[in-house]
């Protein structure tokens, strides 16, 4: 493949701040350009890796190992601590457990807001509200708070308005898995479709679905990546880790670069 | 552009601005009987409390004893209309990033933006509160000086203001929920040494150069030399003067360190 690299991630480390004392975040805030207040807590450890324009991307690591950091570093929600990412196209998120929702507000309040958020003009917004809804088929909750929402409900509308956005890159954590079967299915739909012309990046533990969607999957593992390349292999030694078991094709173990 | 690039960054995401404004102003009366009458009837209230305190128990200022109860309200009303303004806004900024935490997260939210959403909502509930002092100012005296036309010059200063307040305490309220406690300590204490419910002439003359150092007091002033005297000279010139400077200053370096720890406030919060 020799398309254009849309997202290129450079040495990146994410460090959360820690702090002993509630009132050193203050202390932080005020005096932090002279001294530190806070003990460093990594998350990520030099992760490099680039995305090409159409393909289909996934990441693989088990709970806690720096996925969602990760991309919420990519959408630009928060930055590395070092190194560099590159993002280039507009970025839909749909990010686990509901987008940015205020819980007040109802379904289409919400919608505006989200597709202000993406980069929608209230007017563009207002002409796909009808398909958005057709979309998300949640029927009259539509028009409720979402604090009435199920957690499908909400993943729902925030997969209905990231479909209507023209984005050129879609990230994907972990938000199809709350969907029932029907909503899973219009999704994976959707998403064969957006393949065609945009970027996919997809987080997922449901290792058959990476396998059969995703062109290469990234094994995170401690923050570090621990193998990149083609999904068969590469999900094949992650099983293999998390259970202990060889997979049953019997693949030989490889030996694995570490951190 | 002189206000360079906070204004371009609002420009750029005005309609979120305007979506989310809107929403907010939409549901804050939203299921209140009287709706909207509560924005007008509030600060009639307060007015006319505060105008029987002073004028009939207390004896605040030492012109108020040659001044008519119309006066008196008018300068009352004056007064709390822009100090409201200000007041509401120290309450609520250092729990703003709070308050919104779900878009902060989960979408990629310019949360600077927030600043310029919660001052519009406060600025459409002092426009309201102004609508009702010049209402009530035609119906005392029948009249309006010219100067009410410099008001809208008045509030772009103003504006920067607590734009720039608003964008440090929602930093620093951000980091420790101490500064929200810290506020309502000390908005009630500072509206005693701002000349809400008195004039800046009831302040002694030896202690006057240390009141106009407070600016939200300056701004007070200048407000009711437009609206209620009409007395625009070269002394209140030069005040505004300097109000806009350090308002400018006050607007740069509040969106500067709100901007310096935005990415570390999405991990804090």
């Amino acid at each position: 493949m020799s398309s254009e690299v849309v997202i290129r991630c450079r040495n990146v480390g994410k460090a959360f701040q820690l702090y002993a004392r509630r009132e050193d975040q203050l202390r932080q805030a005020l005096f932090g350009f002279w001294r530190r207040y806070y003990k460093q807590h990594w998350v990520l450890h030099d992760i490099s890796f680039e995305v090409r324009r159409g393909e289909r991307f996934g990441i693989v690591g088990r709970n806690g190992t720096g996925k969602t950091t990760l991309l919420q570093i990519l959408c630009g929600i928060t930055k590395p601590t070092h190194g560099s990412v590159e993002v280039k196209g507009r970025v839909a998120p749909i990010l686990a457990l509901g987008a940015g929702f205020d819980l007040e507000l109802s379904g289409r309040e919400n919608v505006l807001i989200g597709g202000a958020i993406l980069g929608l003009s209230s007017k563009q917004t207002s002409q796909r509200m009808q398909s958005i809804r057709d979309f998300a088929d949640i029927g009259e909750y539509f028009d409720q708070p979402i604090k009435l929402y199920s957690s499908g409900m909400g993943a729902r509308l925030a997969f209905a308005i990231c479909a209507h956005v023209d984005a050129d890159i879609l990230i994907i954590d972990e938000a199809l898995s709350v969907g029932d079967q029907a909503f899973q299915a219009k999704c994976e739909a959707f998403i064969a479709d957006f393949a065609k012309h945009g970027t996919l990046l997809i987080v997922s533990h449901a290792l058959g679905y990476l396998e059969q969607i995703c062109d290469r999957v990234l094994w995170i593992d401690g923050g570090h990546v621990q193998e990149s390349g083609e999904p068969h292999e590469v999900l094949a030694d992650y099983v293999e880790e998390m259970t202990g078991v060889p997979p049953a094709d019997g693949k030989p173990h490889k030996v694995r670069r570490k951190g | 552009m002189i206000f360079g690039l906070p204004l371009e960054r609002a420009w750029h995401f005005r309609d979120l601005i305007r979506v989310i404004l809107g929403r907010e102003l939409a549901s804050r009366f939203r299921g209140s009987a009287l709706g909207w009458i509560w924005a007008v009837v509030s600060p009639l209230i307060m007015m006319a409390a505060y105008t029987v305190l002073f004028s009939g128990v207390v004896t605040l200022s030492r012109s108020s004893a040659h001044q008519s109860l119309g006066t008196r309200s008018l300068l009352i009303f004056s007064g709390i209309t822009v100090f409201n303004f200000f007041a509401e806004l120290l309450y609520r900024a250092p729990g703003l990033l709070h308050e919104h935490a779900s878009f902060i997260k989960k979408s990629i939210f310019p949360s600077e933006t927030l600043a310029w959403i919660a001052v519009l909502r406060a600025f459409v509930y002092a426009a309201i509160s102004f609508g009702v002092l010049v209402v009530f100012k035609l119906i005392l005296t029948w009249q309006l000086p010219w100067t009410i036309i410099l008001v809208p010059f008045l509030v772009v200063p103003l504006i920067m203001f607590v734009l720039g307040a608003v964008w440090f305490l929602t930093a620093l309220g951000t980091f420790t929920r101490d500064v929200v406690h810290l506020m309502a300590t000390i908005v009630p204490l500072f509206m005693f040494i701002t000349p809400v419910f008195y004039s800046f002439t009831d302040v002694p003359v030896d202690v006057r150069p240390w009141w106009r150092l407070n600016i939200v007091g300056d701004y007070i002033d200048l407000f009711r030399d437009a609206v209620l005297y009409g007395t625009v000279n070269a002394a209140s010139l030069t005040l505004y003067g300097i109000c806009f400077a350090v308002s400018y200053v006050v607007f740069r370096l509040g969106y500067a360190f709100f901007m310096q720890y935005k990415a570390v406030m999405v991990d804090v919060i």
